[in-house]
């Protein structure tokens, strides 16, 4: 079997892992939803991953991206470890070469990337506002007692249109309660709804951006076809969601893996398949050292320290670097 | 009597005329106190004190004169700095600074030492402006002439070192724009000079660029912006758009600024326009590291795919 490169995605709502080979075709895809415990979820899919290829596989290439990609790669032994925009940016631009915008919705965040002659050349993120990601639409569809899986196919059954204030969650609920009273339908509401989300996207990222297609819609709520179709209404065209829409970051971050493998033409880092036996035990403390008294994060491995991050000054983590720094340069 | 101990708070225009004022006040054999480096503990006090609405770095400027009382100066020094330019002014709240200060937090009225400063250029070195505070001090005028001339030829030499840029044409250059109280506020801005430099960044900001540019770049608009140093920023800004070396533009800009929406506006849509690579950054009191992180380390791999 050929080289194998691995791809995790540690995001807030959920965690991604891909395998790809040489060619960049998916040899294994796991989307699971974050549930607060991304070490053991890590573990775990790495698990289902070597059953998944027969225990035959060498990994020959590991990156790490999202929002928790710091811990996640000390603890992997990660051979790249980048942020989500570049990670997504470069697994779109592979399998759409002409793309011109990336929406990209998740649950806790949404992020908008330009992309020109196949190279992003802007990107916004909105990470403050929930009113312009998933967590909003779940939150209306729990409010409307409708499963969130059946949300954006109601949406299309709309007869007719109706306007709900989405600048923001309470608005919108309000907005939504007065509006059902008014005797619209729960399909021609979450239309609204699903509106709303997309006139936020465009008001908090895009702003007074110039789109170009084609456009390409991906993260977990790409899965709606309601805010799909709200996005076409939007730019007047065609909307593609790609097959791997839930996990694009993953690979993306895997094919910069593999890159950096090649250029770098160094043997990954990859801690093994036996991490998923390892014990790791992630603790904080205040450090008084100052008055910024920064809550400082250590990870044990087995009772090591592997890394220790959230100071301010370095204190910390300049320590553990300055180790593993002598550590290389001993080659122990 | 011992020497008398003065407190300067390490915020807003600390930033540019701290060589100005550290001059000054020894010349003047006054004891200086520059407060502490912003901190979690001291912003969170300066927010108690503040109402809401003010941006940030008045909020921040209360936990430092908040900290110099603490320990123990005789005064803090708290100019009322109206204009260094003739007809434009400096944002209004430093207009009325002093006054800001005496309402967050009434206790200390007494130990603000206050004057007012009119220039018609950069230098504060200007004699009248301190007259009233000599007195009160019961320094001579010849002494206060002295060690005005003295400061304002050290800040003067400083201010030459500042323009001398060299830049590598190799490595990646990015432009930060924002006032001085938030790029070189390390607490406040997260440590983003320290983080771009360790990408192998090189970072030029408004004081390097000579003010005669700047003017010229602000005379090209129909009507500058009534504030002084907003004007700075909107002027060099400009040149840095049309500066091939600059590989991309960082425009840092607080949280609940006035100036700063006009501002970002324009520089915004024109970047645009220019084909020059932009992102904000909006300092409030809360804003995640990693989040600072993500966006910077995403900007600044784009400007290397776009350079290679
Ligand atoms: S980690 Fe550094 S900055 Fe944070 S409290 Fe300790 S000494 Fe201060
Ligand atoms: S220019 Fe903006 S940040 Fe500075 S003092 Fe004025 S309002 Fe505050």
């Amino acid at each position: 079997m050929g080289n194998i490169y691995l791809g995790v995605d540690i995001g807030s709502v959920s965690i991604n892992i891909v395998a790809i080979d040489e060619e960049n075709r998916i040899l294994f895809k796991l989307y699971t939803r974050n549930s607060g415990q991304p070490v053991e979820l890590v573990k775990d899919g790495i698990q289902q991953l070597r059953i998944k290829l027969n225990n035959k596989i060498k990994i020959d290439g590991v990156g790490v991206t999202g929002s928790g990609r710091q811990l996640v790669g000390y603890i992997l032994g990660a051979d790249i470890v980048k942020n989500e925009i570049t990670a997504h940016a470069m697994a779109t631009t592979y399998f759409y070469p002409e793309t011109g915008t990336i929406f990209e919705i998740g649950g806790q965040d949404s992020k908008l990337i330009i992309v020109k002659d196949g190279i992003a050349t802007d990107f916004a993120m909105n990470t403050v506002c929930a009113a312009g990601t998933g967590s909003f639409l779940d939150h209306q569809a729990e409010r409307l007692g409708i499963p969130i899986e059946e949300f954006g196919d109601l949406a299309l059954q709309a007869k007719r249109d109706v306007r709900i204030a989405g600048r923001c969650t309470v608005f919108a609920e309000s907005d939504m309660i007065s509006k059902q009273q008014y005797g619209f339908t729960k399909s021609e509401i979450i239309k609204g709804l699903c509106r709303a989300l997309v006139r936020n996207y465009m008001n908090n990222l895009v702003r007074n951006r110039n789109l170009q297609g084609k456009y390409i819609f991906q993260g977990g709520v790409a899965a709606n076809l309601g805010i799909k179709a709200a996005f076409a209404e939007e730019v007047g065209e065609k909307i593609i969601i790609p097959e791997h829409y839930n996990v694009m970051g993953a690979i993306g971050i895997a094919q910069l893996a593999k890159a950096e493998i090649k250029k770098t033409g160094k043997n990954t880092s990859f801690k093994g398949f036996n991490i998923t036996k390892d014990s790791f035990e992630t603790t904080s403390f205040n450090c008084e050292g100052c008055a910024n008294s920064c809550e400082v994060i250590k990870v044990q491995a087995n009772g090591q320290t592997i890394a220790m991050t959230g100071d301010r000054c370095g204190k910390w983590s300049d320590q553990i670097n300055h180790k593993k720094r002598e550590q290389q340069e001993t080659g122990s | 009597m011992g020497k008398l101990k003065l407190g300067i708070p390490r915020a807003l225009l600390y930033y540019f005329y701290y060589p100005f004022w550290e001059k000054l006040f020894s010349e003047l054999d006054i004891e200086l106190i520059v407060s502490n480096y912003t901190s979690r503990e001291q912003l969170d006090k300066g927010i108690k004190y503040s109402i809401s609405e003010i941006c940030v770095p008045i909020k921040v400027y209360i936990g430092h004169v908040l900290d110099l009382i603490n320990q123990g100066v005789d005064y803090v020094y708290i100019p009322r700095i109206i204009s260094i330019k003739k007809n434009i002014f400096l944002c209004p709240k430093f207009l009325g600074l002093p006054d800001m200060i005496k309402n967050s937090i009434p206790e200390i009225e007494n130990k603000i030492l206050t004057h007012q400063i009119t220039a018609k250029d950069d230098s504060l070195a200007g004699f009248k402006n301190y007259l009233g505070m000599a007195d009160k001090l019961n320094i001579s005028k010849w002494k206060l002439f002295w060690a005005l001339q003295k400061a304002n030829s050290h800040w003067q030499e400083h201010r030459k070192t500042q323009l001398q840029v060299n830049i590598d044409k190799k490595v990646l250059t990015i432009a930060l724009i924002g006032y001085v109280y938030n790029i070189y506020d390390r607490f406040i801005n997260m440590d983003l000079l320290r983080h771009l430099r360790e990408m192998g960044i090189n970072i030029v900001t408004f004081e390097m660029v000579d003010s005669q540019i700047i003017e010229q770049e602000v005379k090209l608009f129909p009507k500058p912006m009534f504030w002084e140093f907003t004007n700075k920023l909107l002027g060099a800004g400009y040149h840095f758009l049309k500066s091939p070396d600059i590989d991309g533009i960082i425009y840092v800009s607080a949280f609940g600024c006035g100036p700063d929406s006009i501002l970002g506006s324009f520089l915004e849509i024109d970047a645009n326009q220019a084909n020059k690579p932009f992102m904000t950054l909006r300092i409030d009191e809360q804003t995640g590291e990693s989040h600072l992180l993500t966006r910077i380390e995403a900007f600044v791999d784009l400007l290397k795919l776009k350079k290679s």
